[in-house]
């Protein structure tokens, strides 16, 4: 019997000022599972005879946390405490050049910080064009180490520079643009505004230091990559302004350090990522995903699980199983997609067993998966076989070896709720009754190995949730006490 | 005191004339207020507020202080004071409001400007250059101009005589222009649209034409112009 285990991984609802990048303020932690060193490198929960009853704890330890102050309090301003403190680091580090510059530093911050207060949109221009990023960036790095206080300091001078145009610099403070120009690697003409971008693009070279930055997804990649994972209004950012940028979040990067170190022979560990509204746990699955497919694992992306439980039309009773009922349409849109992102492994992995559609109709062992995945496209009404029979033959040739699965569902609480779909006989019909839910059920198991598994819940979509629910009691309701979660919370 | 109805200009002005005689009952007003004649305007302008004392003339001064006795009536929901606001935009928004429906209105309003907003950008980046400088994103400005353009110079008012009504060409008051520009552009979008079009998409549509002068309302404006020139021997039939 497996020991489930399972990280549940807290997005975090309040965003900070971008004064609050504070030397006074102890660094908070709202992430659970590393809470001893401020860095990703701690061991990831891979082995299942040590079930990580620590990081269990901690798990619930974080969440009985009370938020640690409100909104309107952390939007206060902040004591100009640091002043000394910067000058005499700012000496220390060595990095300020001379000492001018010093008394530039200190002398700018308190203005900078009540002028951060005022900062909002520009008057008179309340859609000012030629934004070109196409997600407004967090602020915030949350300060953990001295060494890099100074890094961020300077950031942060940085973008207040950019925030205030240079309206309150005085000729004479060289510093911060120096320091500014230093860290972040940009060409001189740039503009202010590409502060937040970064132009490392591959996930797997994603560390602390591109924390809260942007970085480009390139167009390619998002038609094999994300044909169906993105939310619609980022798709039409996208479209709108010809770059998809996304925003490299904590969270995430905490995320890929585990699937870096993934131990294949182990079962597969199920990520939990939940959090508030807008917090950014679509976007954390979607970076996860590239991350992968640029790694070169097979992805399994269910773009939406809440699609598959409501608003569906033509439910066909099942051929293979009385019980249940067939979602023709939402099983091959899914199938259609799947063969656009995973096109080079269809013709790699083989079916281990005789597929029989009907009597003219019948895929034979050891024929390439491509043609179950056509055979559910071309005829519509298989469809929903071939979604399961493409996840049965994944989940036992992923031991193999061959390939490494990564199952990401969006929106997993869906698919342990309830259903808005009817029968003819206005009856209600539960999950367990859809098939294409059934399958997925089994994939989220973590009795297979060869991969990862990365679920989000999400309240948006969700049926008969109250808006204010968020946490993984409150949307999975009594499935997250089977799994090897704290009740004591 | 009286009636608590406000009186209009005519009622003003006869009132006027006869302060000599003892009270006499109002004239029944078109159009009527739950304010009684002695409120006032709020002033609804920060700036006004924002001079400091010293610059201020004696009139100026004395209208402050005189308003601090005065009562004022009470300012409309639609008066934010925010950056944002824009009167010809809520002008619009009511005028395309069915039903009392503001929030809808004001929904439609706010895709109507993102559509343009989001197609001019998809123009910007696709064009070169020299093409982009010429190209404008700013919805509001492209809403302004668009109706601007629309704006007919002259109108047509039939007028009885001789017992056939005749169209007589007649200049037309800033006010009415702004209102029939508005008036075609929503009339267009709500009749000549396919059944699934969104009103924000057709209406980004015809706005991004008008700007450009062109379009079925330009032309329907340009048809105006047309036909009072082609009345214009009737012109002698207008009195004022």
């Amino acid at each position: 019997m497996v020991k489930n285990h399972n990280v549940f991984m807290k997005l975090d609802a309040d965003p900070e000022p971008a004064g609050q990048g504070h030397p006074c303020t102890p660094a908070r932690r709202d992430f659970p599972v590393s809470a001893g060193s401020p860095s990703l490198l701690s061991p990831p929960p891979s082995s299942p005879t040590s079930l990580p009853e620590v990081q269990v704890r901690e798990v619930s330890a974080a969440l009985r946390k009370p938020r640690l102050r409100s909104r309107r309090e952390s939007q206060a301003p902040r004591p100009p405490q640091a002043r000394a403190l910067t000058v005499s680091e700012a000496a220390a580090a060595g990095d300020v050049v001379g000492g001018r510059g010093g008394c530039a530093l200190s002398s700018f911050l308190p203005s900078a910080l009540s002028d951060l207060r005022r900062g909002g949109p520009t008057p008179r221009s309340p859609w000012p064009g030629g934004s070109a990023v196409a997600r407004r960036p967090r602020p915030g790095p949350r300060l953990t180490s001295a060494g890099t206080m100074l890094q961020r300091m300077a950031r942060l001078i940085a973008r207040v520079h950019q925030l205030n145009h240079g309206r309150f610099l005085h000729a004479g403070t060289q510093a911060p643009q120096s320091i500014a120009a230093r860290l972040d690697d940009q060409a001189p003409g740039e503009s202010p505004r590409a502060l937040s971008r970064t132009r490392e693009c591959d996930p797997a070279n994603h560390g602390e230091q591109h924390e809260g930055q942007h970085y480009s997804i390139s167009l390619q990649d998002m038609k094999t990559v994300f044909p169906h994972g993105l939310p619609p209004r980022y798709v039409m950012q996208v479209k709108t302004f010809g770059e998809a940028c996304l925003m490299v979040r904590k969270p995430a990067l905490e995320l890929l350090q585990y699937l870096k170190t993934t131990n294949f022979t182990h079962p597969a560990v199920r990520y939990v990522l939940y959090g508030e509204k807008g917090t950014g746990k679509t976007l954390s699955l979607c970076h996860a995903v590239h991350f992968c497919a640029k790694q070169d694992w097979l992805v399994l992306h269910i773009p939406d699980a809440h699609r598959w439980v409501k608003n569906c039309r033509n439910l066909l009773q099942s051929t293979y199983n009385k019980q249940r009922l067939d979602q023709p349409l939402e099983a091959s849109t899914w199938l259609k997609n799947f063969k656009t992102s995973n096109e080079r492994f269809l013709s790699q992995i083989k079916v281990e067993e005789k597929y029989v559609w009907n009597k003219r109709e019948s895929t034979e062992q050891g024929s390439p998966l491509g043609e179950v995945v056509e055979q559910g496209i071309t005829r519509v009404k298989n469809a929903t076989d071939a979604v399961g029979i493409v996840l049965k033959e994944l989940r036992r040739q992923s031991a193999l070896g061959a390939f490494h699965l990564l199952v990401a569902v969006d929106g997993v609480n869906a698919l342990w709720g309830r259903t808005t779909l009817k029968r003819e006989d206005k009856s209600p019909i539960a999950p367990e009754e859809l098939a294409l839910v059934h399958h997925l059920r089994k994939m989220v198991k973590n009795d297979w190995h060869g991969g990862a598994i990365v679920l989000t819940l999400s309240q948006t979509g969700s049926l008969f949730k109250p808006r204010s629910a968020y946490l993984p009691h409150e949307l999975l309701g009594k499935v997250s006490a089977a799994c090897a979660y704290c009740h004591s919370v | 005191m009286g009636s608590p109805l406000r009186k209009t200009k005519q009622a003003h002005i006869v009132e006027s004339a006869l302060t000599q005689l003892p009270a006499v009952p109002r004239l029944t007003p078109v159009r009527w207020s739950r304010y009684s004649a002695e409120y006032q305007d709020p002033q609804t302008d920060k700036e006004y507020f924002r001079k400091p004392a010293a610059e201020l003339t004696e009139e100026e001064r004395y209208v402050q202080e005189l308003r601090k006795t005065q009562l004022i009536k009470a300012a409309p929901a639609t008066k934010t004071g925010s950056v944002f606001e824009d009167p010809m935009v809520s002008k619009f928004t009511n005028m395309m409001m069915k039903g009392g429906n503001k929030v809808l209105a004001q929904q439609l309003m706010e895709q109507t400007l993102e559509a343009v907003k989001r197609k001019q950008f998809e123009k910007y980046h696709a064009a070169s250059a020299e093409e982009q400088a010429t190209i404008e994103r700013n919805p509001y400005t492209i809403f302004h101009q668009a109706l601007k353009n629309c704006e007919p110079v002259i109108g047509l008012v039939p007028i009885l005589k001789g017992g056939h009504f005749y169209q007589v060409p007649v200049p037309l008051t800033d006010r009415r222009r702004r209102f029939l520009a508005m008036k075609w552009m929503i009339t267009e979008c709500r009749e000549n649209k396919h059944r699934r079009t969104l009103m924000p998409e057709k209406l980004s549509q015809e706005l991004l034409l008008a700007f450009h002068n062109q379009g079925p309302v330009i032309k329907k404006k340009q048809n105006m112009h047309k036909m009072a020139e082609a009345n214009r021997a009737l012109a002698h039939y207008r009195w004022w």
